[in-house]
């Protein structure tokens, strides 16, 4: 009975929770619409103030007045048509060392072994030995071939016994050149020397480059090390050894 | 009874049922008290105008304003008038004193007045004076291209230039949120600028104007007039410095005109070869007239020697035989006998021999005597020439999707254009405008000097050229008014000597921006006329 009686209170009641209810969402809907449009509005005046400073820059950093800093300061100017180049092979042109030709210079060939014999170089023996026709060296593939002369008495007199590998390490490189021969131990002499050397002077008819002391093949450093045999001249060791001594110190 | 209060009833309930709702609606989507009226977008009171790079050239901002309200103040008038004077002096304290005393409702006493300023008027604490912000019209880059852009007036109306053409474009809120972007270009308008104010000023000239413009597809890349006019204080701009040189003044451009005339006869097969021979006297007596030549021949010359050597006498003879009504046919189609065709509203009247275009006025009109067009004709003229023989409007809008080429009408053969590539390298090269050569930029062109109707004593030099010659994509012409000779130019002052260097100074600095590449091997065809020329040193 008193149950039925405050139905209607219940409904009452529970409609106005319904309302109120209702009434809390879109208060809590408005609010956050509020606060979106306050952070939109912030956007906005963050966007303004930048236009704003950047308006400020570009009127302070004017053409004109980078015109007149350049014309008092700065003095730069438009590249000429000469600064302009074609492309990276122009450029790397630029820096490229200058291709000086040295009359004195031997001439220097070079040939690839056929599958034949191979065309004999005046005054070179053909190669003798169980290797013969199989893997040529690189020392042999390298022909010089220049004018044939004398070498000058010059070279021969300032040729030089080895340095002493042990003295010449506390010495400086001058007095390691002028060691006497016969004083150091004989062997240090480098087998890459020796090698070259060897390259160089083979056979006692072979004919010599113009001047023995210049680099070319001879001295190359592709040349084979297997071939290396007793250093016989002195000319060119004397040279190397005293380069070596000057290199350990 | 019981009816009329169950019907009462109703009513009341009805009533308290409508403002519940009401409630109920304003709680859910209505204002509330919190509820600022904010800013959701960024829309300026005018448009902006930016150049084809992106550069704004003009903005609005928001300015201070000071005003003052006489009957709103409660401070001793006489000692606001006193700090008035002290902070702006531009009156003084008896009038400030009478502003006050005078009982009206505002006066303005500052527009756009400086911060520190406004801080100064605020600390005098005077609810009669006000400090509001108004929007202002800015130009940041002062005077450069401010013949183009324009000004406004000071209710940022547009009262010249693209402010004047654009005014409802960029007042109209649907619109005004875009930018209007031009086709200047602000590096090679600065270029232009630099170099030809610095011409002016070495030759003492009057005035200068100076265009550059892709042949292509008619957009102005730069277009300026001198004296500078600072648009930010237009009003404070002489009425000479307000003057459009480029689009409003007209001009007899004079040799310039030349090129026309060959193309005109090579289209309509007067001219076969460049080395057509024409009979070159010391002077030409044609209908009472004597006709001069600056570097007379007194021999027969052919048309590569006319061209290179800038002969009135010549150009006289090809006119008379192209003919009044071709002539004038032609320069219809190139739009040289109506205002110029650009977006501006400052556009003047070309002046032409009109009703009055007989023999003589052809044969004057054939070297550009007897003829006024502006220097944007002219730069239009040569965009036609050089560009396969189309003529197209010149445009400042650049030109893009929503803004395509101008649909344009053909005015000279592709043949005739490609001729005169080689004919106008000739006058860069060996002839009369070598000082206007950019090495490796192959420029052509052309001079031009006349001297003005009223007072022959005073010239108009100028140079129209294109480049790079022997694929033309941009046309320059450049202009100065009244130009006075000096001892650099061993007291010469025509366009070879000083609106010609303009252009190689020019070229030079904007080539290398537009994307043209120098190259010192290549050239037009000179073999199509250097065979014609018999003296190969001037």
């Amino acid at each position: 009975m008193s149950a039925r009686g405050f139905r209607s209170v219940f409904m009452v009641a529970s409609c106005a929770g319904a309302a109120l209810g209702c009434y809390l969402v879109s208060l809590r809907v408005a609010s956050e619409r509020a606060a979106l449009e306050n952070v939109e509005t912030k956007i906005v005046l963050a966007q303004r103030d930048i236009r704003l400073l950047q308006t400020e820059i570009g009127t302070r950093g004017r053409l004109a007045q980078l015109e007149r800093w350049n014309v008092k300061v700065l003095a730069l100017s438009a590249p000429s048509a000469d600064q302009f180049l074609d492309g990276g092979f122009a450029l790397a042109k630029l820096v490229a060392p200058q291709d000086k030709v040295d009359l004195d210079a031997p001439v220097v060939l070079a040939a690839a072994p056929a599958g034949g014999p191979r065309p004999q170089v005046e005054g070179r023996q053909p190669p003798q030995g169980p290797d013969a026709g199989q893997g040529v060296s690189a020392g042999e593939m390298l022909h010089v071939a220049s004018l044939k002369r004398e070498i000058r008495p010059v070279e021969k007199a300032v040729a030089a016994p080895l340095p002493a590998p042990e003295k010449a390490a506390d010495r400086p490189v001058s007095a390691a050149k002028a060691t006497p021969k016969g004083q150091g131990p004989k062997a240090p002499a480098p087998k890459l020397q020796a090698a070259k050397i060897q390259a160089a002077k083979a056979p006692a008819a072979t004919p010599r480059p113009a001047s023995a002391e210049r680099k070319s093949a001879a001295s190359d450093p592709l040349a084979p090390l297997e071939i290396a045999a007793k250093p016989k001249t002195l000319a060119s060791t004397t040279r190397n050894s005293g380069k070596d001594s000057g290199s350990k110190q | 009874m019981h009816q009329r209060l169950m019907f009462g009833m109703l009513v009341y309930a009805g009533v308290i049922a409508l403002i519940v709702a009401r409630i109920l609606f304003l709680a859910a989507f209505g204002d509330h008290a919190g509820r600022k009226v904010g800013i959701t977008a960024l829309i300026p009171e005018r448009g902006d105008i930016v150049d084809r790079e992106g550069q704004p050239l003009a903005r609005t901002i928001d300015a201070w304003t000071i005003g003052m309200h006489p009957n709103k103040v409660i401070g001793d008038k006489l000692e606001i008038a006193r700090a008035l004077e002290r902070l702006m002096p531009e009156r003084d304290a008896a009038t400030y004193h009478a502003m006050l005393r005078s009982g009206r409702n505002f006066f303005y006493l500052r527009r756009r007045a400086p911060p520190g300023l406004v801080e100064a008027v605020n600390a005098l604490g005077e609810p009669g004076l006000s400090l509001d912000r108004e929007p202002d019209r800015l130009y940041p880059q002062t005077s450069l291209a401010a013949h183009v852009i324009g000004y406004t007036d000071v209710d940022g109306r547009g009262t010249a230039g693209m402010e004047r053409a654009f005014d409802e474009r960029l007042s109209d809120p649907a619109t005004r949120g875009e930018p209007l972007t031009l086709s200047i270009s602000s590096r090679l308008q600065q270029a232009l600028e630099h170099e030809l104010l610095d011409a002016m000023t070495e030759f003492s000239a009057i005035g200068a104007a100076g265009i550059v413009m892709d042949i292509h597809t008619g957009e102005v890349l730069a277009m300026t007039s001198l004296p500078q006019l600072n648009p930010n204080a237009a009003g404070q701009g002489s009425e000479e410095a307000r003057f459009n040189r480029a689009t409003l003044g007209v001009y007899e451009l004079g040799s310039t005109f030349k090129p026309f005339t060959v193309a005109m006869a090579m289209d309509s097969g007067i001219i076969k070869s460049f080395g057509q021979i024409y009979n070159c006297p010391d002077e030409l007596i044609a209908y009472g007239h004597v006709i001069h030549d600056t570097h007379p021949f007194g021999r027969q010359c052919t048309v590569a020697e006319i061209m290179k050597e800038s002969s009135n006498i010549g150009t006289a003879q090809i006119a008379a035989q192209v003919g009044s009504a071709r002539q004038r046919a032609f320069l219809d189609k190139m739009g040289f006998l109506s205002p110029i065709a650009v977006e501006l509203k400052e556009r003047g009247r070309t002046l032409s021999p009109g009703s009055n275009w007989n023999q003589i006025e052809t044969m004057t009109v054939g070297y550009g005597h007897g003829i006024a067009v502006t220097p944007l004709h002219l730069a239009t003229g040569y965009a036609t020439l050089f560009n396969g023989g189309i003529y197209r409007p010149p445009t400042l809008i650049k030109v893009d999707r929503t803004h395509p080429v101008a649909k344009g009408r053909r005015v000279f053969s592709e043949e005739t254009s490609y001729k005169m590539r080689a004919l106008l390298r000739l006058v860069v090269t060996h002839g009369t405008g070598r000082k206007a050569d950019a090495p490796g930029y192959r420029v052509g062109g052309k001079t031009g000097s006349a001297e003005k109707y009223h007072n022959r004593s005073l010239m108009v030099t100028s140079f129209a050229g294109v480049f790079p010659m022997d694929e033309p994509r941009y046309v320059i012409v450049a202009m100065l008014d009244e130009p006075k000779a000096t001892a650099e130019t061993y007291g010469f002052r025509t366009a070879g000597w000083n609106v010609a260097p303009v252009i190689s100074r020019t070229v030079s600095r904007i080539a290398p921006m537009l994307g043209v590449r120098p190259d010192k091997r290549r050239e037009p065809n000179l073999a199509e006329v250097l065979p014609f020329v018999h003296e190969t040193e001037h």
